[in-house]
């Protein structure tokens, strides 16, 4: 699966301009530090930060696409370093229970 | 010299905390890892340190996965993201000259002070970027880790590391100060 069938499949909404690329698996965490030991390249990143941190931690371990759960506003400066750096944002109103349950049916599972 | 083509796993996983502490008599500061949340005020000397910033963060060591070669990184205190601060520093002139070529830069920190006088060796740090390379899709692009001195400025630099500062707090976080 591609980011691009996740995005049209789940109603994500993109705000960051990235080429689209494989999903494999899905690593869900609110700590960047969590991201850095245990995200695999290609995982889709679920979490709730906003800060323009996340950024680097997502391009230090190569996940797929950053999906912001619970409707949260990013800051302009995130999206852009994430735009400079190839990186999808991808947010959703759903809580993040929700979106984890909606990814797990769609196949999308952690290898 | 080991001819394995090491394969690179992190190992000694710890979580916890970076802890920042500056002296209100000498203004000098100092960082070590806790694996509590410590805030406590301590004197040494002269000196009377308190905690300036406590973000939570890992330490490891890498393993090769073939050989079981070990290599610590004790004394790694995280790694910055340069954010184009000052547009002479040498850091922002590499940054920029990486990302044409889809280069992602970092640069790591050993705790301080003693980094400023034994610093993370370039073997140590070429095995780390090694390690960060293997776990990703290199076509797409690819990381380099280089050492702090490379920044001009310290005390004015307002790189930032990719620690998790103000998890607690459900306000959006304020612009850090340079830390050091």
């Amino acid at each position: 699966m591609t980011t691009e069938e996740v995005i049209s499949k789940l109603g994500l909404n993109s705000l960051s301009k990235f080429e689209h690329r494989e999903v494999v698996g899905v690593f869900v965490s609110d700590m960047l530090s969590d991201v850095m030991a245990g995200a695999k390249s290609g995982n889709l990143w679920v979490t709730v930060q906003t800060h323009k941190s996340i950024i680097p931690a997502a391009n230090l371990v190569d996940v797929s696409a950053v999906i912001i759960t619970g409707g949260k506003k990013v800051p302009q400066e995130t999206i852009d370093l994430a735009t400079q750096h190839d990186i999808a944002i991808l947010v959703t109103e759903l809580p993040t229970f929700e979106l984890v349950g909606k990814l797990y049916a769609l196949g999308v599972v952690t290898q | 010299m080991s001819d394995c083509q090491h394969q690179w796993a992190m190992v000694h996983l710890r979580f916890g905390f970076m802890v920042y502490e500056r002296c209100s008599h000498c203004n000098s500061l100092r960082t070590h890892f806790s694996e509590e949340d410590v805030w406590d005020e301590y004197r040494e000397g002269d000196c009377t340190y308190m905690v300036v910033e406590n973000a939570q963060t890992f330490v490891f060591d890498l393993a090769c996965t073939k050989c079981n070669h070990v290599e610590k990184y004790d004394n790694l205190m995280g790694l910055l993201y340069c954010t184009g601060c000052l547009p002479d520093c040498k850091v922002e002139i590499l940054r920029q000259e990486y990302a044409a070529k889809r280069i992602f830069l970092l640069v790591a920190f050993g705790h301080v002070p003693e980094t400023q006088t034994n610093r993370i060796s370039q073997e140590k740090l070429d095995i780390l970027t090694e390690h960060f390379n293997q776990r990703r899709d290199t076509s797409r692009s690819t990381v380099k880790i280089v050492p702090f001195n490379l920044i001009d400025k310290l005390s004015v630099c307002r790189g930032e590391f990719i620690h998790d500062v103000g998890m607690l707090s459900l306000e959006p976080p304020e612009e850090r100060k340079p830390l050091l």
